[in-house]
């Protein structure tokens, strides 16, 4: 290695280190007070004199009342996720099909409208979405903050995969044409297969989305059986003497699916899946 | 197998017109390529041929059936793309297959015709791979393959070499001449080069800015050019052209092309005075043992081995002599240049048209 490698790898390193400590920080906070006893949540130790699991054992068996619901709750934010995900994926697939290789009139312009809504802070749409969701009677349903999240999903996405489907060769589709295959045929034999690492990507993009969610979970859920471990935590805050030792256990608890979720995705991300396709 | 037919063919798009009526037929059987420079309109005609293009006016038939209207899948056809255009997630097989299995053919059907291809393609070894584990070659041939299972009325080639090297050109271009005589499929193959079409076709059709310049066999087309394009588009290194007036009076017939240079010309077409370029192919000039003929300058020796071209300058122009062996000659010798008048073209001056007697 010479001195330039070295010092160029020192620099890294210099800028790496601390966005490293940075973002670990909140989470070792997390860590320390879940495994910390009550007395000693609040005690300032770096480490506790007696790490204990007893926190995740009241969590797991739902024994404070701000945890009557936990796996109810868990099952709601996953669920609601999940359903984000997938219909996201549904409508900006089909759209960006239809717009980046059927080449249908007036595609782009539409996509470019749905992208306009983003000018707007989400916050603002908040409370036309509670009256939207109002009219069609599905308030307190679980329905109305997947559709509301799926609506706030779409455009990106639908950029996202027309973006992505632009860089797939126009050949492949002629050649599937010529070879016989209808629209459908092209989408899901041709089309789909190639797609598969951007739709990973949007789909994960827009199930995190979801699952993060806390404004538009708050306002169109109410009951404690139907909103989502989000907004369950952000009741912990209600009360005076909030129990943070409980309140950070959840948190991590709540941390875990989405990184999960990550890993088990992040090896279809891959590039290249077109190599061989066309010369180029 | 079968007969082609483009009748009026016109193609716009928006406003700009880039076909301008274009009729021929091609013959069951027969090998056509269609050649010119880019932008003349050849991969457009083959892609209204393919259905990938609508067809502004004007009728394409295919076996007699006026396919204007049919869809792709529906015209029985294949096509090599230029890029080969293989589906990148599928093995080599399952490209080959693809159309078939769309189809919904017998699978023991499916198998027997894909090993029959492979077996003529020779890519057996290759059936499992994928289109990125293959060099260009192969993947050309496995784009070929695709085509042959088919066993289509109609084979297209939208240049299919230009992505390849030029000594796999040359053997792919063999390869597929062979496939051609094998199957005996009625093949349209569009390329920009005319070495590819002077190869393989079994007749050519010129094209320059949306018309036929003229369709010929290869021979017809080179010994007969029936303009100046298609004089300089056909051949290598490109017929020599220069200006000059027609001399019948008194003495030898020539053309005068500016101050001493005569060069000479028989009985044939031009008349006295007439303003013509005056075409000769390099193979056709000669250096003069004695001091007769046309003279001029020599400016460049470029040896080959087989053959010796040199760049000679001739009054106001240059010309292109090509000679096999290998003369002693040096560049800035001044050398005389003799023509046999029967091997002479003359093109009207204004039109670009041959002169014919």
């Amino acid at each position: 290695m010479n001195l330039r490698k070295v010092t160029t790898e020192a620099k890294l390193m210099l800028i790496g280190i601390p966005v490293l400590i940075w973002t670990m920080l909140p989470i070792y906070h997390l860590v320390l007070f879940a495994i910390s006893p009550k007395d000693q949540a609040m005690g300032g130790q770096l480490w506790p004199d007696h790490p204990t699991l007893h926190n995740f054992e009241v969590v797991f068996r739902q024994q404070h009342h701000y945890l009557n619901f936990f796996w109810l709750q868990m099952w709601n934010s996953l669920v609601i996720a999940v359903a984000t995900g997938l219909i996201t994926l549904m409508i900006a697939t089909g759209a960006a099909f239809a717009i980046s290789r059927l080449k249908v009139r007036g595609g782009r312009l539409a996509m470019n409208l749905a992208l306009l809504t983003y000018f707007i802070p989400a916050a603002f749409l908040a409370v036309p979405m509670y009256k939207t969701m109002g009219v069609y009677g599905i308030l307190n349903n679980q329905w109305s903050l997947i559709l509301a999240m799926v609506t706030i999903a779409t455009p990106y996405s639908i950029w996202v995969l027309k973006q992505a489907s632009d860089k797939l060769p126009y050949e492949l589709d002629e050649a599937a044409k010529i070879d016989g295959a209808s629209p459908l045929q092209l989408f899901r034999l041709v089309y789909l297969p190639l797609m598969t690492p951007s739709l990973v990507a949007v789909g994960t993009y827009a199930l995190l989305l979801a699952w993060n969610e806390y404004l538009y979970a708050f306002l169109l859920l109410s009951s404690e059986r139907d909103i989502t471990l989000g907004v369950a935590l952000g009741n912990f805050l209600a009360a005076d003497d909030s129990p943070w030792e409980l309140l950070m256990t959840t948190g991590l608890l709540y941390a875990l699916p989405p990184a999960a979720i990550y890993y088990t995705f992040k090896r279809y991300m891959v590039g290249g899946l077109t190599a061989g396709a066309v010369k180029s | 197998m079968a007969s082609v037919s483009f009748s009026n063919i016109e193609k716009s798009f928006g406003t700009t017109k880039v076909i301008h009526g274009i009729g021929f037929d091609i013959t069951d059987g027969e090998f056509v390529v269609l050649v010119g420079p880019s932008g003349c309109g050849k991969s457009t005609l083959l892609r209204m041929l393919a259905g990938l293009e609508e067809i502004t006016s004007g009728t394409i038939a295919i076996d007699g059936r006026v396919v204007n209207d049919v869809e792709s899948k529906d015209r029985d056809i294949a096509m090599v793309f230029q890029s080969y255009a293989l589906y990148p997630h599928m093995t080599v097989g399952d490209n080959m297959a693809f159309s078939l299995k769309l189809r919904k053919a017998d699978p023991a059907m499916i198998a027997e015709r894909v090993s029959k291809a492979s077996k003529i393609l020779n890519l057996d070894p290759y059936l499992k791979r994928y289109p990125r584990e293959l060099s260009g070659g192969q993947r050309q041939r496995v784009a070929m393959g695709r085509a042959i299972v088919r066993d289509p009325k109609v084979f297209l080639f939208d240049e299919p070499l230009s992505n390849l090297d030029a000594k796999l050109r040359v053997a792919m271009r063999a390869e597929i001449k062979a496939l051609h005589q094998r199957l005996k499929t009625t093949t349209v193959y569009v390329t920009h080069d005319q070495v590819e079409a002077m190869t393989m076709a079994d007749r050519i059709v010129v094209m320059h800015d949306g018309r036929i310049e003229q369709i010929g066999t290869p021979l017809e087309l080179y010994d007969r050019p029936g303009n100046l394009f298609v004089a300089q588009f056909i051949g290598s290194p490109a017929m020599n052209v220069v200006s000059g007036t027609v001399r019948r009076a008194g003495g030898a017939a020539h053309v005068e092309a500016g101050g001493p240079v005569h060069w000479p010309l028989d009985r044939g077409p031009g008349a006295d005075g007439q303003a013509v370029s005056y075409g000769i192919r390099p193979e056709h000039l000669t250096l003069a043992s004695n001091g007769d003929g046309v003279p001029g300058e020599i400016i460049v020796v470029e040896p080959t081995g087989a053959e010796t071209e040199l760049l000679i300058q001739v009054g106001k122009e240059q010309v292109t002599l090509r000679t096999h062996g290998r003369p002693r000659v040096y560049p800035d010798q001044k050398v005389h240049l003799t023509v046999d008048p029967a091997n002479v073209h003359l093109f009207d001056r204004g039109t670009g048209q041959r002169l014919t007697a």
